[in-house]
């Protein structure tokens, strides 16, 4: 069953056309990676989908229920995490989450098991302390918390790793992969290798459009490789080395790359410097940025 | 109903928690002070000044304070607790705006209607505590050291600031839910305060106005009665409830 269905929607603020004729759906318990530049209009489509943006044309349905702009009863089933969270600063979590949960219409009852089970899931069960303490990962963490709270259909969260370190990125990740199984998960991003780890279908927004849209696997057979890197201790080792693999670019003075190579042509390369015993710093398997992906999606 | 007790109550707990309670209640502690206090310091000022002015050649005669004085003083002091009041709330809705503390609510189905109204009852429930102690306190001075029966209607001209009062809440409200900067919010306030004061200029209007509110003074002293107020009162009531509706219907259709 579609639990969200956009229909040609168009978006426009002044002159500018953010959103031209955009369609898709979402199934039931997919997790969709959201993915395009920064001013795509990803936040633009959650924003309508969640009715705090009119929608100039066109129509969405969040489980067969179209979304109305202004008071909007279908965000019942949606659970939403901005970008950059905000919470009231002078409450505790487990209060804010009540102030939630009150709102919504949890049962008391609910609200009283739901709490401390929410936030041992997000592992801020022992941060009883007001929010405006919190780092930006904990803030997050406590966003998808209150976006749980009311067990919704569909979890809505835009960029939710963006802001954040490798460990309070790798601990979202984790988060929405372990609630996989409850709800249907609509995430916005740019980081492609978040998208690589947790998604099942991705739709990539370019020009107001979706330049791309697919399953995981559909997407990746499409992807060519990037190459590889290798970074060298000193310039000699770098000259060295472009001598005996040829076909290689130099990014710096100790940098060398090699544009277009399977991952057989990089284990040929360790070989090589193996046997010229020529020690480099770094080898790196590139992986294509949302950029290459995007040039090539688009190019064609 | 739930929803509406459930954010009623954050917002107190907000005005509690950011400390904005104790600078409203040593403020307005202090405005229901200072006017006995001046009352009374009054002929010691004379005094003081008594002798210099001598050697200019002015003498000063025995002044003579009563609760009149100090009521008096206190109506000179209500456009400071006006205007401490309108700056201490007008960012009740436009910090929210800013910081986007709004949309968690929204995106949780709190209707919007809901919001204006929990927004107004904690910004007329403090109001009336404020304004309830200041005048408490210089009301108790005054029967303490005078005797207020030389002032006229002291209570009811003490309602028609208050009202006042709830008029330039509704301000608030209406400017918070048409702009979305705190400044703007607060710039249009007075704005809309002195284009009304410059229209009671005209005569004919200054009996309709709600600066007309602000003249409890003259009620004291006898110089008005308080069947003069009634239009004045009516008009306000209806500008309160006239900004309320459109405040509220402006909301259901903000971007937020």
């Amino acid at each position: 069953m579609e639990m969200l269905t956009l229909s040609n929607v168009s978006k426009r603020f002044g002159s500018h056309q953010i959103l031209n004729d955009l369609s898709f759906q979402v199934s039931e318990n997919t997790i969709y990676g959201f993915i395009g530049e920064n001013g795509a209009g990803k936040t633009t489509t959650m924003k309508m989908i969640l009715g705090l943006y009119s929608v100039d044309s066109g129509v969405i349905q969040v489980n067969g229920e179209r979304v109305t702009y202004g008071q909007t009863n279908t965000n019942r089933y949606i659970g939403y995490l901005p970008d950059v969270p905000e919470f009231y600063g002078y409450m505790t979590p487990t209060e804010y989450l009540r102030l939630c949960g009150e709102i919504t219409g949890v049962a008391e009852s609910q609200i009283k098991n739901r709490i401390p089970e929410l936030l041992e899931l997000v592992g801020l069960e022992k941060a009883n302390k007001r929010i405006q303490g919190f780092s930006r990962g904990m803030k997050q963490r406590l966003g998808i918390a209150q976006a749980l709270l009311n067990k919704p259909k569909i979890l809505i969260c835009d960029e939710p790793t963006s802001a954040l370190d490798p460990i309070g990125r790798k601990e979202i990740i984790d988060i929405l992969q372990s609630i996989k199984k409850q709800t249907t998960v609509i995430f916005s991003t740019h980081i492609l290798s978040d998208v690589e780890r947790i998604c099942d279908e991705i739709g990539l927004l370019h020009n107001g459009t979706l330049a791309l849209n697919g399953t995981l696997e559909e997407i990746r057979n499409m992807r060519k490789s990037d190459g590889f890197m290798i970074e060298f201790d000193k310039v000699d080792d770098a000259k060295n080395f472009a001598n005996i693999y040829m076909g290689c670019e130099f990014l710096s003075g100790t940098e060398l790359s090699f544009n277009g190579k399977t991952k057989e042509d990089m284990m040929a390369a360790m070989r090589l410097l193996y046997e010229n015993q020529i020690y480099p710093v770094k080898i790196e398997m590139r992986e294509p940025t949302l950029e290459s992906l995007f040039l090539e999606v688009v190019s064609k | 109903m739930r929803q509406l007790a459930a954010f009623t109550k954050k917002e107190f707990m907000e005005i509690i928690r950011t400390g904005k309670v104790y600078i409203l209640l040593i403020l307005f502690v202090i405005f229901g002070i200072m006017s006995p206090a001046i009352a009374k310091l009054t002929p010691w000022m004379y005094d003081m000044l008594a002798d210099s002015m001598k050697d200019q050649g002015i003498t000063i005669g025995k002044t003579v304070v009563t609760a009149l004085t100090s009521w008096q003083q206190y109506y000179k002091n209500m456009s400071m607790e006006f205007i401490a009041f309108v700056v201490m709330f007008c960012g009740v809705l436009t910090l929210e705006y800013q910081k986007g503390t709004l949309i968690n609510m929204l995106t949780k189905g709190l209707p919007r209607w809901k919001v204006i109204v929990s927004k107004y009852l904690a910004v007329l429930i403090s109001w009336s505590i404020c304004y309830l102690l200041c005048f408490g306190i210089t009301y108790g001075y005054n029967a303490y050291f005078w005797d207020n029966s030389t002032a006229k209607h002291c209570v009811f001209a003490a309602f028609t600031s208050y009202l006042f009062g709830l008029w330039l809440i509704s301000l608030i409200m209406l400017f918070s839910s048409l702009l979305n900067t705190s400044t703007a919010v607060l710039l249009a306030t007075g704005l809309m305060y002195a284009v009304v004061l410059l229209l009671g200029m005209i005569p004919k209007l200054v009996d309709l106005l709600p600066t007309k509110l602000t003249r409890g003074v003259e009620l004291l002293a006898g110089a008005t009665k308080i069947q003069d107020y009634t239009l004045a009162i009516v008009v306000t009531i209806v500008l309160i409830v006239i900004s309320g509706i459109v405040t509220i219907i402006h909301f259901n259709h903000k971007r937020i």
